[in-house]
């Protein structure tokens, strides 16, 4: 199971932020799934940000983001009668296919992005320097810009395309003019890193 | 063989990542079905990607967005529990879990959206029998037949996207979000239907027209990917035609964006033709002019 669960480990943990939602992601999407909208409505309030903001830094335009969060979303609903806490934590399950779904979304739409593969890399990690709002959410990042600090350059930046830019094997691989072979490899060792670092096990 | 193994399981972190394209993800996954080593890693590095994601800064969506998906929803049916989809099946079926919602497939194909995913679609989970604790440690949702994840998924994207534009003519905004709302749930009937059945069609121009009907119901929806826009004065109307002659069925502009679909007016009888033809403005009681598609039930 994953440790590295905010909401659920965190609640009552960080006192400074108001709102701490009562009622776990958890326990919200059992309930979405016998056909609770009320239930729903609240998951939507809790993961909605953090979805919102994932498919944003992906896909960047604003009504694309919104179009493919509400696909996520209404996904959710139909499928939580699927979800099984026991093969996994709802907030995985959410950004699992939140990340999946704006990938797809961003293969879809090409044209710009073969340009961007053609020029290089931009900035694709996430915004360490921002200040964020929420103590829950800066130490997020601190932890994520720790592990990923443990990486060597390659697999660091094999990582970031490939995550917060939506950038297939092979594009990562002309992006960084390293085999695609060795792209895998670099992704393989480079989240086998990460989650040592992280301490992410199951 | 064991080349081939030590293959997939060097593109597990690419799989988590999201970086393998379909025919990778969709051959990965077959491969994790088999190898509990490389399902155990991949849960493992998929979970570690979420960390990647959480650390991303939260956006609240414009509230908007959160009306517009409580509306959907209270109109949305959700899949049924997986228990019971597979007690209603064959348990010989492999495709047990995904059988039931399977002929909504042609459908996400049409949607043309992003949920649309051959990879998912072909992906199921093995049939062969697990002891509880290996449920548990090894089964993830990615290893689960997600063909009808997908495919409703499409088939209400399609709804989202087609759904209001189809059939503005004429009507107020009120009258037409319900007639949306209408049609949306008749649409799903349709697809929902044990005798549903499909005509995949090519339009003069070089639309693709999906027609689906149910003879339960005696309903048929029409869906058509890349219809051409007409003049002001014109408008698409579709027809059921049987050896009495043909009955109007419906009016229908093209969709601005994605594909143009509507429930036909009326009751379908057994065996008739469905057609669409091009008629002035308000449509006309008799086609005027040469379909442009026909569609055989019979």
């Amino acid at each position: 199971m994953l440790v590295l669960m905010p909401r659920e480990a965190d609640v009552g943990v960080t006192p400074e932020e108001p709102g701490v939602p009562a009622t776990s992601p958890q326990d919200l999407l059992e309930r979405v799934a016998t056909g609770d909208q009320a239930a729903f409505s609240e998951l939507y309030d809790q993961m909605a940000p953090r979805v919102f903001g994932l498919v944003k830094r992906l896909l960047r335009d604003h009504s694309q983001s919104e179009e493919v969060t509400q696909e996520i979303f209404l996904e959710i609903w139909q499928t939580a009668t699927r979800f099984d806490s026991n093969r996994g934590a709802a907030v995985s399950w959410i950004l699992t296919m939140a990340h999946r779904r704006t990938v797809d979304r961003v293969r879809a739409s090409q044209s710009s992005r073969d340009r961007d593969v053609r020029i290089g890399i931009r900035d694709h990690n996430p915004d360490y320097d921002h200040v964020s709002e929420t103590i829950e959410v800066r130490l997020e990042h601190e932890r994520v810009e720790k592990a990923m600090s443990r990486l060597t350059e390659l697999q660091r930046q094999a990582v970031s395309l490939a995550y917060y830019g939506g950038y297939s094997h092979s594009e990562v691989a002309t992006m960084l003019k390293v085999p695609v072979g060795t792209v895998k490899t670099r992704l393989r060792d480079g989240m086998i890193r990460l989650r040592d670092e992280m301490g992410v096990a199951s | 063989m064991n080349d081939r193994n030590d293959d997939f399981a060097a593109q597990s972190g690419a799989y988590a990542l999201n970086a393998l394209s379909p025919e990778e993800r969709e051959a990965f996954e077959k491969h994790l079905a088999s190898s509990s080593e490389t399902r155990t890693e991949t849960t493992e590095l998929s979970d570690t990607a979420v960390a990647l994601g959480l650390a991303v800064d939260p956006v609240t969506p414009p509230p908007a967005l959160k009306n517009n998906l409580m509306a959907l929803i209270a109109q949305t049916p959700q899949l049924p529990r997986e228990a019971d989809v597979v007690a209603e099946s064959d348990a010989d079926s492999v495709d047990a879990a995904s059988a039931p919602m399977s002929h909504v497939t042609p459908l996400a194909a049409s949607a043309a959206l992003a949920a649309d995913d051959p990879a998912e679609q072909s992906s199921t989970a093995p049939a062969a029998p697990a002891t509880p604790a290996q449920t548990k440690a090894q089964a993830r949702w990615f290893t689960r037949p997600a063909t009808a994840l997908a495919a409703v998924a499409a088939a209400v994207a399609l709804v989202v996207a087609g759904g209001v534009v189809a059939d503005s003519i004429g009507r107020s905004s009120i009258e037409q979000s319900s007639f949306a709302s209408q049609q949306a749930d008749q649409l799903a009937a349709i697809n929902a239907a044990s005798d549903s059945q499909r005509l995949v069609s090519t339009v003069a121009g070089g639309a693709t027209a999906t027609f689906v009907w149910s003879g339960e119901l005696a309903t048929s929806a029409l869906i058509v990917d890349g219809l051409e826009a007409l003049p002001a004065d014109q408008v698409y109307e579709l027809w059921y035609i049987d050896d009495s002659g043909a009955r109007p069925a419906g009016l229908m502009d093209a969709a601005e964006d994605g594909p143009t679909w509507r429930v036909l007016d009326g009751d379908m009888g057994a065996g008739d033709v469905v057609g669409v033809t091009i008629e002035p403005k308000g449509g006309s009681d008799a086609p005027t002019t040469d379909p442009i598609v026909v569609f055989e039930s019979a």
